[in-house]
């Protein structure tokens, strides 16, 4: 991610808005070749320094007059997230420095030009030290501060797949980099939330949900002092989330903004439509190949009147939620939610008997391989249980619906 | 009542109370914030209430169970603080009945340390002390160890090792204080002006600590948050002003301003920039009065006009920063100096290091390892080294061994910077009288700062020579 004093952004007072820089084939057609240029000079710069790599990629945007210095420093920092410098000259230069500055404090000071009063011309001591180290003097120079950050060596980039995805990045670090002055974040969808939700989870933030229709929910997303004061405590946590928000489909987010003394509050609006790219790989449809089986088993029509619709609903209460795999929803109106238990580990069996206890007013069919079901016995709550040795049949849930009138 | 079904606990740097209904707890609690959390069913507040919110529920007979973190009481194996001078003990005797909590305000180079040592060494509870910056905490990691006897843990500096006793910084205490708040009984905050940052807050916010103590030579900040000290940490309990101290723990000292000129090919480009600026500085006016360097910043994205004015406003301050004149006057001030301890503040890394390569001196910047930064303030105080040059962010509260010429070329002006800065020079050196040399460009934006710098207090009643160059 970028830094803070990397953020670069217009604001639109008009309509409240925050935009942050973006380079689209649109506004800036030349960057993809700018961005190439870019790569190259990582690409073949392996042993120069950090800060002659800086210098090149300034250079690269030479015929750009109305290139803000921001967005150079936000490419270097990008190129350098992919790159590898070499800091084993750390040591190395400490010691340098000790020796050189020891020998020249038994002369100081270092004058310009030696008289009766001081004898110590500064070029001479420069040659003698070099020479008492077998060096040349311009070689001590360089390797003097060779541990300060700018001069490190680039040891080897692992680069960006293509010029585009450079950009793309770009793109999103600065959506990212104007987040942190974020005090809520709130997320409509109404397909992807069971994802959405996960990782906004992961990403520590607390939600609350509602649905303002049917069918889309809409979760905000604060932290634990947000309740307290406006703070933009959490808009890291909220920047660290947004990749993984950008890989998921059929979303628009609204993030309000600090208000740093503005006449009105500001926004930062988004939506999948927006077309950002995430360099994170969108996740699976499914989570295991038993419910891509069984969904695939059932096809999208009706069975016996029962339609079957993944993903569609969310059990909440507090901050424990729970997005069953599917939905089963008659003609007749009555709704049964489905559960698969796959593969299981001890950790996650447990967690879903306490989601299940939580929940257990809730007709829920849970669908259990039969060397598990053993643990399943005797909890409490309304679950229906389905066993099942290596697949889950049409029939038997069904079978099961019926059973549950 | 609501009997043992009320809990008070300490989550992410807040206190959670269920059990008791929300609006009855407003009618209880005139000014504590609390607010009502539909996320957890359950009323939150500020961890820094914990104390008041204790007092309060016991005041009113609620049993309650207390899962708020209690701190580990630390038994000091054995100290070897020094004796308290008259102020000193006058300071630990005010916070210890303004009921533990407060502010100490003296000026640097008198002392605030052994303050903090003192006290927690009486109260003997787990204690966090925050410092501004790296250095610094190390600085006090040593004056723990030194003092108190104790290896206190260090979380900061990529490292994370919490101890009962820990130091931090500002900006790592802020991040680990919503899972730390409820482990010390002390939190000690040096150089507090800096606490009561729109974020840096929470460093005292989020901490269940009933005890607190704030170090500062300035209590004052240019935006008017430091009344929040008083919610954050306490009120002032003790206060030592700098005039009290002169010529006592504080040496004299003298005040010597060395314009420098330009040269020529400096002056002519600087001039250009100059006008670039300013001129767009005065059409941005024309339209909105109350445009601000903070907002040219800002708005570099928006124009290409905005964009230029900045980039001229770098050039020039680099101009004034690397001024090649400045070399030279060093050059004389360390004629002049020769055999005496001298230090160099120098503006930016880039002119400390360029300070450095031209005098061979060490420079303490901030890529500096903990070793290596230590072995030059030793070299520096045995006499090792007559002369080192360091940048002005570091220079702040660090102990550096007593010099008797300090120089400055180039650093902003701010009273708090100047005053700390002063501090450095002034410590106590027997009867000699400490010099500060401000080097500055002539006919520069150096020079107005150089101005403001001196019109704090601190420098008022100070002796002035006329600049020599």
């Amino acid at each position: 991610m970028l830094t803070r004093d990397l953020q670069l952004c217009s604001y639109d007072f008009q309509r409240g808005l925050v935009l942050p820089d973006r380079l689209t084939q649109k506004s800036h057609a030349g960057y993809a070749e700018l961005a190439a240029r870019m790569l190259a000079i990582y690409e073949q710069g392996v042993g120069r320094r950090r800060c002659d790599l800086h210098r090149d990629v300034q250079r690269v945007f030479e015929q750009e007059t109305d290139c803000p210095l921001r967005r150079i420093q936000a490419f270097c920092k990008l190129l350098d997230e992919q790159a590898t410098y070499n800091e084993s000259e750390r040591r190395g230069a400490v010691e340098l420095r000790r020796t050189v500055f020891r020998q020249a404090a038994a002369r100081h000071p270092l004058v310009s030009h030696a008289d009766t009063l001081f004898e110590h011309d500064v070029e001479a001591v420069r040659r003698e030290i070099a020479a008492g180290l077998n060096r040349s003097w311009e070689d001590v120079r360089d390797g003097l501060f060779a541990d300060v950050i700018d001069y490190h060596r680039l040891q080897s980039f692992v680069g960006y797949e293509s010029p585009r995805s450079l950009l793309s990045r770009y793109n999103v670090a600065q959506v990212q980099a104007a987040l942190f002055s974020a005090v809520s974040l709130t997320v409509e969808t109404a397909a992807d939330f069971k994802r959405i939700l996960r990782a906004a989870r992961l990403s520590r933030l607390m939600h609350t949900l509602s649905s303002p229709q049917p069918g889309v929910w809409r979760m905000e997303l604060t932290g634990p002092a947000s309740v307290l004061r406006e703070t933009r405590r959490y808009g890291v946590l909220m920047a660290r989330f947004l990749p993984a928000l950008i890989s998921c489909s059929d979303w628009s987010m609204r993030a309000v903004m600090e208000n740093r003394g503005w006449s009105r509050s500001l926004c930062l609006e988004l939506s999948s439509a927006d077309g950002l790219k995430s360099h994170l790989a969108a996740d699976e449809l499914f989570d295991s190949s038993l419910e891509a089986e069984f969904a695939e088993k059932w096809g999208l029509g009706e069975r016996d009147g029962w339609k079957l619709l993944r993903e569609a609903e969310i059990l909440h209460r507090g901050q424990k939620t729970f997005v069953p795999d599917f939905l089963l929803q008659h003609v007749s109106g009555r709704r049964v939610l489905m559960e698969i238990v796959g593969f299981w580990t001890p950790e996650y069996l447990t967690a879903r008997l306490e989601t299940l206890q939580i929940f257990r007013d809730v007709p829920i069919l849970l669908a259990i391989p039969e060397s598990t079901v053993r643990h399943f016995e005797g909890q409490p709550g309304t679950a229906m249980i389905l066993r099942y040795k290596t697949t889950i049949l049409v029939r038997q849930v069904l079978e099961a619906l019926a059973g549950m009138d | 009542m609501e009997g043992l079904d009320v809990q008070l606990s300490f989550a992410s740097g807040t206190l959670l109370l269920r059990g008791v209904l929300h609006e009855r707890l407003r009618g209880w609690f005139s000014d504590v914030v609390w607010v009502y959390d539909s996320r957890v069913a359950a009323s939150r507040c500020d961890a820094m209430h914990y104390g008041r919110v204790c007092d309060e529920l016991r005041g009113r007979g609620v049993v309650f169970e207390d899962v708020v973190g209690v701190p580990r009481p630390v038994y000091w194996s054995a100290d070897s603080l020094p004796e308290l001078r008259p102020e000193q003990a006058a300071a630990v005797k005010s916070w210890q009945e303004s009921g533990g909590r407060g502010c100490v305000v003296m000026p640097t180079g008198t002392g605030k340390t052994e303050v903090a040592l003192r006290i927690m060494q009486l109260t003997r509870t787990a204690t966090l002390v925050v410092a501004p910056i790296r250095d610094l905490m190390y600085q006090w990691h040593r004056r723990i160890l030194r003092g108190l006897h104790y290896d206190a843990g260090i979380i900061g500096d990529h490292t994370y090792r919490v101890q009962p006793v820990s130091v931090t910084t500002y900006d790592s205490a802020c991040i680990h204080m919503a899972e730390l708040g409820d482990r010390f009984g002390l939190i000690v905050f040096d150089e507090c002006h800096h606490l009561p940052g729109r974020i840096r807050q929470d460093a005292a916010r989020m901490s269940a600590a009933q005890r607190r103590l704030g170090l500062t030579a300035t209590p004052e900040r240019s935006d008017g948050r430091h009344s929040d000290l008083v919610e954050l940490v306490g009120p002032t309990v003790y206060e030592l002003s700098i005039n009290a101290v002169r010529g006592k723990s504080l040496a004299e000292y003298e005040v010597v301003r060395i314009p420098v000129h330009l040269s020529e090919s400096e002056q002519r480009r600087y001039d250009v920039l100059s006008e670039e600026v300013q001129s767009y500085v005065y059409a941005q006016r024309q339209e909105n009065p109350g445009f601000t360097w903070e907002d040219l910043c800002t708005s570099s994205a928006a124009s290409l006009e905005a964009r230029q004015a900045l980039k001229a406003f770098y050039a020039k301050k680099s101009i004034e920063d690397r001024a090649e004149e400045k070399l030279k006057t060093l050059e004389d001030l360390f004629r002049l100096h020769a055999g005496e301890r001298c230090i160099v503040f120098a503006g930016s890394n880039a002119m400390a290091r360029d300070v450095s390569l031209r005098f061979l001196i060490p420079c303490l910047l901030s890529h500096c390892g903990r070793r290596e930064r230590l072995e030059i303030l030793e070299g520096f105080a045995a006499g090792d080294y007559p002369v080192i040059v360091a940048n002005q962010v570091l220079d702040e509260g660090i102990d550096v061994p007593a010099a008797k010429v300090a120089i400055v070329i180039g650093g902003l002006g701010s009273s708090r910077q100047a005053r700390q800065r002063l501090g450095r020079v002034l410590r106590r050196n027997g009867n000699e009288t400490a010099v500060l040399y401000e080097v500055v460009c002539a006919g520069t934006k150096d020079e107005e700062r150089s101005r403001q710098r001196r019109r704090h207090e601190s420098f008022r009643g100070v002796r002035r020579k006329p600049g020599r160059s």
